[in-house]
């Protein structure tokens, strides 16, 4: 994994971004940037600004000032216009998944293949049972509506719905909040297994430690707006910082670091 | 094309940075050339349309032995493994001996993987759309069902209710008096004036008829009886149905998918105590103040309209009136409104217990409870009317 370096230009990249909310600056001058084809994770405490940097590179927030490049195209100041082209080539998985409740699963699935595509009503279908099948749900879940389904499994066809149109670049918010630990588990598989098959790169924002550990190639630690530090989790969990330190060596952090090490 | 660099990238052929869309590519086909068969252009969602269409016109060689070259596909996603391993399958179905060549390594893991027996199995599940019949059954047990529901409802209501009134310290006064607030002085200014147009809308069209017969003065019967009897209770009750019914409807939903409900039941306090006693209790007090209100602004309408149209001064009309209505016909009116707002509450509130899981469901329960609601205020108005027929009242 570490091995891989990919010399050509970062498929997301953030220059200097400043976020303020009224009075309250939410980034101060974040840069980062994500290779094609790695997994990249953000990480940080509750409320240190994760979840809105995301937003803002999605292109649903703007912040106050600085660039953010994605698939190469510039998306501050972007209009929902000239954001189509690059929404179809990203998919997102929103925290509580953002299902729409009157669609049944397969169709929430296949909503963007029948919003963007011309084919036929049974090609998409087919197309939005095989991503269901590839999220790894049972085969009922299908014509079942969201209301039906547990929490897991509802992370499960938000993460189909997001696949649906097979974009280059995945957004995933807290994939595995709200879940048991036995699905959560199950969810770092099917985050690696994807990537593969797929050749998806991988965005995600989470402060699940067993996920960073397990999953991401590289790690993005944010406090306070600033980014403490950038690096595999084997590079941060050296690094000097304190508030890094503190994250990582917490009792909950040397638990998820022990486990990674056993595994290995 | 680098298709060694993209190893493991499907669907990324050249120019890694620009949208897939957004590149010029060539749609997805199937060359047939005599025996020789080719796949060509770009395997991927937004180029598969038209292959798609013209899929089951294509003039397959003949033989048993079709050899498929791949080296040609630009690109392949999974919608277009998709449609190659379902073409490759109707191929074999048709007794025809299929194999495929020079496809690229990703490729042939994508094709691997839309073929992978788990994702068969899901589509053999795909579940048949029920009959016609069937779902007129599903309709009648589901309004039967619910029927019963209600009524093991308004039981528990009336058991909760009776508790209630056991222990009057526990009555809560400060919920009836809000909802007293919001349900009926919030709904003065449109029901004011709602009524107050109806009553001129009667004056106007009995004038025409009574000028006819020189009769101007008995506009004031007219607009009187009607006003009182039957049209100001039932006007209030829709109105209110519409502005408070569905506002509990709402209210309770939203706290039944917010696990509000059962956080109530869990520190003890049953929720119909809490959440429908009060409201029914409010709305029997609003209502029939309501109605009375509604009664003077649609006789003062009445009276308007008699005066332009008829030119009954204001004094002979109430004059006139003393005559023309017993304490009856008031009572009549009045009498009616707190079962129509005791049917009004109960439904809103049972529609909002009714609501499961989602948001739309909320909605859904909510736009059920008005309808039901002033359905049934209409009904009971219309038994009302048989049995004060019947007493002569």
């Amino acid at each position: 994994m570490e091995g891989r370096v990919d010399t050509s230009e970062p498929i997301v990249e953030v220059r200097d971004l400043h976020t303020r909310f009224g009075n309250a600056v939410v980034h101060d001058g974040v840069s980062l940037e994500v290779r094609e084809g790695e997994v990249f994770a953000l990480a940080g405490a509750s409320g240190c600004g994760k979840s809105t940097l995301l937003r803002e590179i999605i292109a649903l927030l703007q912040p106050a000032s600085g660039s953010i490049r994605v698939l190469g195209r510039e998306v501050v100041g972007i209009d929902d216009e000239e954001a189509l082209p690059l929404r179809r080539n990203w998919g997102v998985m929103f925290e509580r998944g953002g299902l729409f409740g009157s669609l049944t699963v397969r169709e929430n699935v296949g909503l963007p293949l029948r919003e963007h595509t011309r084919l036929s009503d049974r090609l998409i279908d087919e197309i939005a049972t095989v991503k269901i099948a590839l999220t790894g749900l049972p085969p009922s879940a299908g014509p079942k509506y969201p209301a039906e389904l547990s929490g897991g499994m509802r992370k499960r066809a938000a993460l189909a719905r997001a696949i649906a149109l097979d974009p280059r670049l995945l957004f995933l918010d807290e994939p595995t909040a709200g879940l048991d630990p036995l699905s959560a588990d199950g969810f770092d598989g099917l985050v690696r297994r994807l990537k593969e098959l797929l050749g998806l790169t991988i965005f995600m924002v989470t402060h699940d430690l067993d996920l960073l550990w397990r999953v991401a190639d590289r790690v993005a630690f944010m406090v306070e707006g600033r980014i403490a530090g950038v690096g595999t989790m084997q590079e941060l969990s050296k690094s000097e910082q304190p508030l890094v330190r503190e994250y990582f060596y917490g009792p909950r952090g040397r638990g998820a670091w022990e486990q990674a090490w056993k595994r290995r | 094309m680098e298709s060694a660099k993209g190893a493991g990238q499907p669907g990324f052929a050249s120019g890694r940075l620009t949208p897939r869309s957004a590149r010029t590519e060539r749609d997805a086909d199937v060359e047939v050339a005599g025996g020789d068969v080719s796949c060509v252009g770009a395997w991927t969602v937004d180029h598969m349309a038209r292959l798609e269409a013209r899929l089951d016109h294509i003039g397959w060689p003949g033989g048993t032995q079709i050899v498929i070259e791949g080296s040609a596909v630009s690109a392949m996603d999974t919608a277009g493994a998709w449609v190659l391993r379902q073409t490759l399958q109707t191929l074999e179905r048709s007794g025809r001996r299929v194999s495929l060549r020079g496809l690229r390594a990703e490729h042939e893991a994508l094709l691997r993987m839309v073929g992978s027996p788990d994702v068969g199995d899901v589509l053999a599940t795909a579940v048949a759309r029920p009959s016609f019949l069937e779902r007129v059954g599903a309709i009648a047990w589901t309004s039967a069902e619910q029927s019963l529901e209600m009524l093991s409802f308004v039981g528990e209501i009336a058991a909760v209710g009776f508790r209630s009134v056991s222990r009057p310290a526990r009555i809560r006064w400060k919920p009836i008096l809000y909802n007293v607030r919001t349900a009926g002085v919030d709904a003065l200014p449109i029901t004011g004036l709602l009524c107050f147009l109806m009553g001129i809308v009667i004056a106007y069209q009995g004038a025409t008829q009574l000028r006819r017969y020189g009769a101007n003065i008995f506009v004031a019967d007219l607009v009187g009886l009607a006003m009182l009897r039957e049209l100001s209770p039932l006007l209030t009750a829709i109105i209110v149905a519409g502005r408070s019914g569905s506002a509990y409807a709402a209210q309770i939903g939203t706290m039944k998918v917010t696990e509000e409900v059962d956080a109530l039941r869990t520190v003890g306090i049953v929720p119909i105590e809490l959440l429908v006693l009060p409201k029914i209790v409010a709305l029997a007090i609003a209502l029939p103040l309501l109605s009375v209100y509604a009664d003077v602004l649609g006789v003062a309408g009445g009276m308007m309209m008699a005066k332009k149209e008829l030119a009954v001064s204001f004094p002979d009309f109430v004059d006139r009136l003393q005559y023309a209505l017993r304490l009856s016909d008031f009572l009549v009116g009045i009498g009616k409104a707190p079962v129509f707002a005791a049917i009004i509450a109960v439904v809103g509130c049972f529609q909002g217990f009714q609501v499961a899981g989602d948001a739309e469901s909320v909605g859904r329960r909510t736009t059920v409870s008005v309808v039901q609601s002033i359905f049934l205020v209409i009904v009971a108005d219309a038994i009302f009317s048989v049995i004060f027929n019947a007493l002569g009242i």
